[in-house]
């Protein structure tokens, strides 16, 4: 992934007591992480895997079911909705979230008194401490048709009324707006400390070609901030796939199945509907649908991202 | 690595602020450690008494019971019930599926509850499942609850009968009755609309309010939901998205408990079957609501809970909306006034049958502790118990002799006799539709009636889906 | 290194001096557009927190006026008197304490060692395994819940904060960012140590493991804010009141069917904000810094 891995390999090996000394203690660095993910990590999910192939209410003992709980997964509309919907939301969200995280990053690095730029600064970091579900409830409020403060804010500039949760087109921006709200902080931050890590020479040198605002930052900041961006599209995408909280509570998936996401189709079909099996197959669905994304993303990196 | 980027090496003062750092970090290691010794109990749980099943566990839903009532319910009991040690899981669940999720759970691993308060929307699937028939118990001991009987509504009985046989005792209800904002109506100049208003009635009486209201104000304002939601409509209007029909059975508890009058037309409990969302009647209501939403009377409802609604109400914003007695408790818990507001039915149309939901404990099948379980439910419907645990009327109790104006005196309505004259005026009057596929009824309705409501021209293929949903859900077995 | 790169302080080369001077009322207002601009977002993101804080000092009867009094007209503490007399704060706090702080330390532990081992060290499988614990980030809660659920059952472990801790040390996202930061540094430095006779364990803690203690820092307040406010699995695993966390404990606030007064839901979310703000509060400069001089590589 890394141009430090190659060379990782290269100069190691020399000695072979001592590299036996090193590959023990790897192991034993290794050993708290990789024994927790496997006992509650890949065994559950082997766990889940064989699960597909079954029905299980929970109640009576699982029966075998061959492939038919991924036959229902192509059957049922509302599942292909949904998954539609987590694709589209990951691609709004995400580019939403990395575009702003990126602008106010940029915008930041201006000259202006150091308080105010700290002070900017928590304010963007602030909402990932608060928990999803309670802010979300809150948000509830503040979008509501009727008599939310978003809609009196649009009508204070002279807007009509935006049906945010009841409308399919509107519920899928609102649960967008309300996720990136909570969730730009953390790619702000990254963007942030890359943005901090650019030499300093290399703008000076693009300054002196005469390149400003814009140019320089598609020239010279962007492709050089590009393993940031990476590893905030990676995490992004992961997390924005998962997205479960925000529509539960904002929308419950509706109107309709405007937002209804794959987690959510998961939950209900387990925890309401007792056909664990068939939420299993939603699960390993995700799962490789998420490892495909991430392992276009790390592909694509090789063209696009530029390391020093 | 042509470029290193430059090792994160502390600045300024190094060597006396690392030293300073590291003498930090052991302290804060040392207290971490002394902490985490202190308080082993805590991390393995050690200091809670009866974690080892040697206990009749009761799981309640958490929001449902002041955690302080919580254990003087359990207190209270053991006073009575020495011999029998309870255990109270407040589930900290804040809707029901998060509920049942809980319960599933621990069912997966074996240690399910004995004993589960359950709502209209699982009665039949724990009864069909999980739950324990208590025919025998009741008629063994029908004299100690005759009294509690002859309290109760044979409607509300009948919603936790399940083919033929008995599950639960109900325990609390809540009809859709229709709350009305008084200051909206002295605005628009109306009276509170009488006992046997119309659908009519009420478009005219939203008509006006509109019309005095003015910007920022909602007449009519509702949640999609499977409670409360489009069911008041349907069942005004004589109709239901499931055929309705009662199982056989059941004389056994009717005649012991109830005399002819109140026993007729009672059966085994109610089945839903076919689904007939294609209905005219249902395909009316639609219309009707569209119309609504339309006109600007009353907006596209919204999902979820509607705990947003108080505050909208309290203000004037909104001038009526359906609720139960549990909404009085909410109102007065919110501050507002109890001459704020007042209730009266829900408008006739084609009947004025209602809808509600009610709720009581279940024992399950698997509990090894039936019979002590049993002893639980008995006392969950003992008239103090209901009265100390209902003291802010966040519910309606299950029993007719509390609903008291005494009761209603502080925290209630002026015409808080709605509330129980519900199901005594209108004795068809019943719980929403609720099979043991219950979870994929209420998702397929509540999902069609948002695009319903959601376009205009909208209803038509709307119910079309929706038919084919609950066609869906009705063929497969829970 | 620090927060403040790009500052007035920069040099220039003289053409552009020229250039600056003859531009700057309107560099100057470009300034201020920016820094307004930067001020309007801000806001917007403070807003809804404003909000409910405001919203739980007042009356829920006003909680739907427009326009929203940030600062309530006759603000009342009822709505926290309500918590603390309805709920045992304390032992929510504790509980909530324990297991966030327990799995915040346990997290930094192995995920350093783990992420020193995957960035600096050689040893076979490297990639599989990075993959793998890269892919446990990839699974919902949600499919997991029921197995892990079983095999707590198996250690004994379920109804006690140890069930919600045990599982969640092992960080996925932890070692992959403590990873990436480390591969920000020199291999030189170790093999120097090695020279000079220092063990591999020694290598790791006298030289390396100091440098890394901002990225420690963020893998820290990171985990703190998650398990802070995770409700789904504290609700699955904990069964007894006195095992309860701080968010399962506010769910008693919103009252039967949803009745709760919105004051005191709110009080109780902002009561619960507080521990992380103060955790963030805390873990800002070493963030900053951390986040600063990590690069976090891809």
């Amino acid at each position: 992934m890394s141009s430090t891995d190659s060379t990782t390999h290269a100069t190691t090996g020399t000695r072979a007591g001592r590299s036996r000394a090193a590959r023990v203690t790897a192991w034993l660095f290794l050993a708290p992480t990789m024994l927790g993910v496997l006992v509650f990590t890949v065994v559950p999910i082997v766990g889940s895997v064989v699960l597909s192939f079954f029905h299980w209410d929970v109640i009576d003992r699982p029966t075998y079911a061959g492939l038919s709980n991924y036959g229902e997964l192509t059957a049922d509309t509302s599942i292909l909705t949904a998954f539609r919907n987590t694709l589209l939301f990951m691609v709004l969200a995400v580019t939403l979230q990395l575009a702003v995280a990126l602008v106010l990053a940029l915008a930041l690095q201006g000259r202006m008194p150091r308080w105010i730029q700290q002070a900017l600064r928590s304010a963007f970091f602030f909402p990932l401490v608060l928990s999803a579900a309670s802010i979300s409830v809150v948000m509830k409020y503040l979008f509501n048709q009727d008599f939310g403060v978003v809609n009196w804010l649009l009508g204070q500039v002279g807007a009509a009324p935006v049906p945010w949760l009841t409308s399919e087109g509107w519920a899928m921006a609102a649960v967008v707006l309300v996720y990136v709200w909570q969730q730009f902080g953390f790619s702000f931050l990254l963007f942030v400390g890359g943005l901090a890590n650019i030499p300093r020479e290399l703008h000076e040198a693009a300054a002196m070609d005469g390149a400003t605002g814009l140019r320089k930052h598609l020239r010279i900041t962007i492709p050089l901030l590009s393993p940031t961006l990476l590893v905030a599209s990676v995490v992004g995408v992961i997390n924005a796939l998962q997205v479960f909280e925000q529509p539960y509570v904002l929308t419950d998936g509706g109107p309709g199945d405007a937002t209804r996401t794959a987690v959510m189709v998961l939950y209900q079909t387990a925890f309401e509907q007792l056909r664990f099996g068939e939420a299993s197959a939603v699960g390993v669905v995700l799962f490789v649908l998420i490892l495909a994304v991430t392992a276009l993303q790390f592909r694509l990196s090789r063209r696009f991202v530029h390391y020093q | 690595m042509t470029t290193p980027a430059p090792p994160p090496a502390p600045r300024r003062g190094t060597p006396s602020r690392r030293t300073l750092l590291r003498a930090g970090g052991y302290g804060l290691a040392a207290a971490g450690l002394a902490s985490t010794a202190a308080n082993w109990d805590r991390l393995t749980a050690s200091d809670i008494p009866g974690r080892d099943g040697s206990m009749l566990t009761v799981a309640i839903l958490g929001s449902a019971i002041d955690p302080n009532q919580q254990s003087v319910l359990v207190e209270d009991f053991q006073r009575l019930h020495p011999g029998i040690k309870v255990r109270l899981l407040a589930v900290q669940a804040t809707d029901w599926n998060d509920f049942f999720a809980k319960i599933l759970t621990q069912i997966a691993a074996g240690s399910a509850p004995d004993v589960v308060y359950v709502a209209t929307e699982g009665v039949q699937l724990f009864a069909d499942r999980l739950g324990l028939a208590l025919d025998d118990r009741v008629r063994r001991d029908a004299g100690e609850l005759r009294e509690f009987f002859a309290d109760v509504h044979p409607s509300l009985v009948e919603s936790m009968m399940y083919e033929g046989s008995l599950y639960q005792l109900p325990v609390e209800f809540n009809a859709a009755d229709m709350y009305l904002s008084k200051k909206v109506l002295t605005r628009t100049g109306a009276e509170l609309p009488p006992a046997d208003w119309t659908r009519d009635d009420f478009t005219a009486l939203l008509r006006d309010m509109k019309r005095a209201g003015g910007r920022g104000f909602t007449p009519f304002f509702w949640t999609n939901r499977l409670w409360g939601g489009v069911v008041p409509w349907l069942f005004a209007n004589g109709t239901n998205v499931l055929t309705e029909s009662k199982a056989p059975g059941g004389d056994w508890l009717w005649n012991t408990f109830y005399d002819p009058a109140m026993r007729r037309g009672r059966g085994g409990g109610f089945r839903w079957t076919t689904p007939q969302a294609l209905d005219a009647r249902v395909e009316e209501v639609y219309e009707y609501l569209a119309s609504l939403v339309h006109d600007g009377l009353c907006s596209r409802p919204e999902g979820g809970s509607g705990t947003n609604l108080i505050g909208a109400f309290s203000t004037g914003r909104v001038g009526a909306t359906p609720a139960g007695g549990f909404w009085a408790g909410g109102l007065s818990a919110a501050g507002v006034r109890r001459d704020a507001y007042d209730t009266q039915f829900f408008p006739r149309w084609r009947t004025q049958r209602h809808q509600y939901g009610a709720a009581g404990y279940a024992i399950l099948r698997t509990s090894k502790r039936q019979d002590e379980a049993w002893e639980f439910v008995k006392y969950s419907v003992r008239k103090d118990v209901m009265t100390r645990l209902f003291q802010a009327n966040e519910t309606t109790p299950a029993r007719r002799s509390m609903l008291t104006a005494e009761r209603y005196a502080k925290t209630g309505p002026a015409h808080w006799d709605v509330f129980y004259d519900t199901l005594d005026r209108f004795p068809t009057t019943g719980p929403i539709p609720a099979p043991p596929q219950v979870a994929a009824v209420d998702l397929a309705l509540t999902k069609h009636t948002a695009t319903a409501l959601g376009s205009r021209r909208g209803v038509r293929p709307a119910l079309r889906a929706l038919q084919r949903d609950l066609e869906r859900a009705m063929e497969r077995d829970v | 290194m620090t927060a403040v790169s790009y500052s007035s302080s920069s040099p220039t080369a003289p053409e552009r001096l020229r250039e600056r001077v003859g531009s700057l009322t309107a560099r100057r207002l470009g300034t201020a557009a920016r820094v307004a601009g930067l001020l309007v977002v801000a806001l917007l993101t403070i807003g809804p927190v404003v909000w409910t804080v405001s919203t739980s000092l007042r009356s829920p009867a006003e909680s739907f006026d427009l326009p929203p009094r940030l600062i309530p007209a006759d603000g009342t503490l009822s709505a926290y008197r309500q918590v603390f007399g309805q709920l045992d704060v304390w032992l929510l706090a504790l509980n909530s304490a324990l297991v966030t702080g327990l799995i915040a330390v346990g997290q930094m532990i192995t995920a350093g060692l783990a992420g020193y081992a995957f960035a600096l060290l050689d040893f076979r499988f490297k990639r599989p395994l990075f993959g793998l614990v890269l892919a446990t980030m990839m699974v919902p809660v949600q499919v997991t819940i029921v197995p892990v659920f079983l095999i707590l059952k198996g250690m004994g472990l379920t109804d006690t904060l140890l069930a919600l801790i045990v599982p969640a040390v092992p960080t996925a996202f932890g070692t992959f960012l403590m990873r990436q930061y480390f591969l920000t540094m020199p291999k030189e430095l170790g093999e120097a140590a090695m020279i000079d006779g220092a063990g591999p364990w020694r290598i790791f803690r006298s030289v390396y493991a100091p440098l890394a203690t901002p990225g420690l820092a963020i893998v820290g307040v990171l985990a703190f804010n998650y398990h802070w406010n995770e409700f789904f699995r504290p609700l699955i695993l904990e069964t007894s009141n006195q095992n309860f966390t701080m968010p399962l404990g506010l769910v008693s606030l919103q009252g039967n069917l949803g009745t709760g007064s919105i004051s005191v839901v709110l009080a109780g979310v902002v009561l619960s904000m507080i521990p992380a703000v103060v955790v963030f509060v805390i873990g800002q400069r070493p963030l900053r810094e951390g986040i600063t001089s990590s690069g976090l590589k891809g």
